[in-house]
């Protein structure tokens, strides 16, 4: 069933390995590769053809300096935070006492309420596109970062809710069974016994929602336009000009671009890979 | 004595002329005057609100407003604004682009301002693409030239010269061709590139107005006269001129080919010049030429898009708002903000000076003095935007497989019936 551990095959098949491994991950890496080496390579590298050779001129400090003082970089970047983070908040807070609900309740609607909201999940983007957007605009949400925000808060609550729910049942039932028998009421239960250990989960779908709402580049186009609204994702476009398309400049944005998600994956580790298998395991 | 009365005479034509508002209303102006623009870019849109800062201090009793918004969320919003809540002047585009707007009596028909012999005299170039059924409906403040941008340390080394005329424009390329290069770098993968090939060839073997009654949907695709354009294109696909593969670059990306010499040409706009100097090509090493004439019957006409500046049919204020569009074509103003370190393209103001380029001073002569058929917007301005992208299409793919043409023209034929009607 599992594979043989690598130290205990034969001495011909492990320095195949050794010499596979790097190959993958440089075949692997090759797209991220390129976009850090566009970075750093000066606008007439693209004129003269010179893609994937060595870059004629070290630019680095100059595209990355434009990036962030020459260009509305920053502002986008701020409203990526202003986004992702009243997002990550809302669905984390709301899916907490949905899953709560939903997880110790036993009343007759629960499993048909629990599937309407893991069957939000099977709804394709594309098929909401018009009338998210149609809806957003009678609201007078349309490109706002509150509409948006409330957007996302509303779509991955659906989410939230599966995998909250499904680690609240694997708690014990006793822990909430004597909190009733000492007449705790059950607010108190809520933020008492069942927050408390609840705190992996939370951590675990925070940075699973935080990499999710930063990488969103659907809604982003769809629900805002412009400088005051738009996150970054969508914001790197904004280096294409009227007639020319800044590659060394739409490179350096995107990597700095990704380095929030990718700091948070390294800083929180331990908590996105328990949280891509906690919601699957039950 | 009586040089020197001119001489002051024309020069309190001038003053008159280019403070617009003040002298010629003999008033100032009042009241809100709000204007909407997409230059969101930030050269231009420093430029246009340096402009409007001048405006300002001309009329300071007037209370402007300036909204700059997404040159892509104009496109969708126009309609909206102009209807619902209309500023009282908004830029756009000549020709075709505006048509919708004007027939949907958006638009204010600003044929008064036209009147003046002034502008009628200074801004005649652009006079047709703002013009439907015979009034003018709003007024141009940039253009640029299109034209043979060409590697001429490659036409010395090969003793070549400048083309004339076909015969010579195909002797070049042969030449070109037999010393292993290709004449011609085209990125044809997002279409519009063929449509430039299309409206030189088609306005220089048919003349500019068979090329607008074809645009307008007047025309059979299965004309002999547009055959004739085809088989004219045709020659030079035969030859091995363009670039291999050329769908799947984009203009930028075919810039590397006429860079590392192994393509000489590149028709494209004066924009192409910024990159090819990026890249290191000195202005010895790049020049410029008009399209050759194919037809000697024909005159010679020239694609220029146009970017212009419209007053709203439901505008509040007119009176200021034909008061700024007077401003914006002024001599002076057209100068300043077309100039190298604003627009960087040509005035529309015959009187106006360009700067000390030489691709900006031979592209303005060019359409000042040497454009007399008229000058175009470009195929995917002229034709109405679903024209535009079946043609462009077929093209393309005409570039690839020429002998497929007749199966193109039918399609193109049959899309004209549906389009038009």
């Amino acid at each position: 069933m599992f594979p043989t551990p690598i130290e205990r095959t034969s001495r011909a098949w492990q320095l195949t390995y050794r010499m596979l491994l790097p190959a993958a991950l440089i075949m692997w890496l090759l797209p991220l590769i390129a976009v850090a080496i566009f970075s750093i390579k000066p606008a007439a590298d693209f004129t003269t053809g010179n893609y994937w050779g060595w870059p004629s001129a070290f630019e680095g400090f100059t595209n990355y300096g434009k990036v962030f003082f020459e260009s509305d970089m920053p502002r986008y970047l701020l409203n990526s935070v202003f986004i992702t983070l009243p997002t990550v908040a809302g669905a984390v807070i709301l899916s907490s006492m949905t899953g709560f609900a939903l997880g110790i309740y036993r009343f007759r609607a629960n499993i048909l309420i629990f599937f309407m909201f893991v069957a939000g999940n099977f709804v394709p983007f594309q098929i909401l596109m018009v009338p998210v957007r149609d809806l957003t605009l009678q609201l007078g949400l349309y490109n706002t970062i509150t509409g948006l925000v409330l957007f996302h808060v509303a779509f991955q609550t659906g989410f939230c809710t599966l995998f909250m729910r499904n680690f609240i049942r694997a708690l014990p039932f006793e822990l909430i069974e004597a909190a009733r028998v000492e007449g705790v009421n059950e607010f108190r239960i809520f933020w008492f016994v069942v927050l408390p250990l609840m705190k992996p989960a939370i951590a675990a779908l925070a940075v699973l929602i935080f990499t999710f709402i930063w990488n969103d580049y659907f809604w982003a186009v769809v629900l805002t336009q412009g400088v005051e609204t738009q996150p970054v994702t969508a914001g790197i476009t904004s280096f294409n000009a009227q007639y020319r398309a800044a590659y060394h400049l739409m490179s350096a944005g995107s990597i700095i671009a990704a380095l929030p998600p990718v700091l948070m994956f390294f800083l929180m580790q331990r908590h996105f890979i328990a949280g891509l298998t906690l919601g699957a395991v039950k | 004595m009586r040089s020197t009365l001119k001489a002051a005479l024309a020069a309190l034509a001038t003053v008159a002329f280019t403070s617009g508002g003040t002298f010629g209303d003999g008033h100032s102006l009042t009241g809100n005057l709000k204007i909407f623009l997409d230059t969101s870019n930030p050269a231009p849109r420093a430029t246009m609100e340096a402009m409007i800062g001048r405006f300002q201090e001309m009329h300071p009793d007037l209370e402007i407003d300036v909204t700059v918004i997404d040159r892509e969320e104009y496109k969708t919003q126009i309609r909206n604004f102009l209807s619902a809540n209309p500023p009282d002047v908004a830029n756009w585009y000549a020709a075709n682009r505006m048509r919708p707007y004007v027939e949907a009596g958006l638009f204010e028909d600003v044929s008064d301002l036209w009147q003046d012999p002034e502008i009628a005299a200074n801004l005649a170039s652009t006079k047709g693409a703002l013009t439907i059924d015979g009034k003018q409906w709003g007024v141009p403040y940039t253009y640029y030239q299109w034209g043979v941008y060409y590697r001429k340390d490659i036409y010395e080394e090969l003793g070549l010269s400048e083309a004339a005329d076909w015969e010579q424009f195909v002797a070049n390329c042969q030449a070109i061709l037999d010393s292993g290069r290709k004449c011609f770098t085209i990125g044809t993968k997002f279409l519009w590139t063929a449509g430039g090939w299309f409206d030189y060839l088609n306005m220089r073997t048919n003349g500019f107005d068979f090329h607008m009654s074809l645009a307008a949907g007047d025309v059979s695709w299965e004309d002999d006269r547009v055959r004739q354009t085809f088989a004219n294109w045709r020659q030079l696909i035969d030859m091995g001129a363009f670039i291999d593969n050329h769908q799947t670059y984009s203009w930028q990306e075919a810039l590397p080919f006429i860079v590392n010499g192994e393509a000489v040409h590149y028709l494209m706009g004066n924009f192409a010049v910024a990159p090819l100097r990026d890249a290191g090509l000195t202005d010895d090493q790049i020049d410029f030429y008009q399209f050759p004439v194919i037809n000697s019957a024909v005159l010679l006409a020239e694609d220029a898009p146009t970017d212009t500046f419209h007053i709203p049919a439901n505008a509040e204020n007119k009176e200021a708002a034909r008061a700024f569009l007077k401003f914006v074509v002024s001599e002076d103003e057209q100068t300043e903000i077309n100039n190298g370190s604003n627009l960087g393209q040509l005035p529309v103001n015959a009187k106006s000076s360009v700067d000390d380029d030489k691709f900006l001073r031979e592209g303005f002569a060019m359409l000042s003095t040497n454009s007399p058929g008229g000058v175009a917007q470009f195929w995917d301005r002229d034709a109405p935007a679903e024209m535009a992208k079946v043609s462009m299409e077929g093209f393309q793919e005409f570039m690839v497989k020429p002998d497929d043409l007749d199966r193109i023209l039918s399609r193109l034929e049959r899309a004209r019936q549906r389009i038009y009607n």
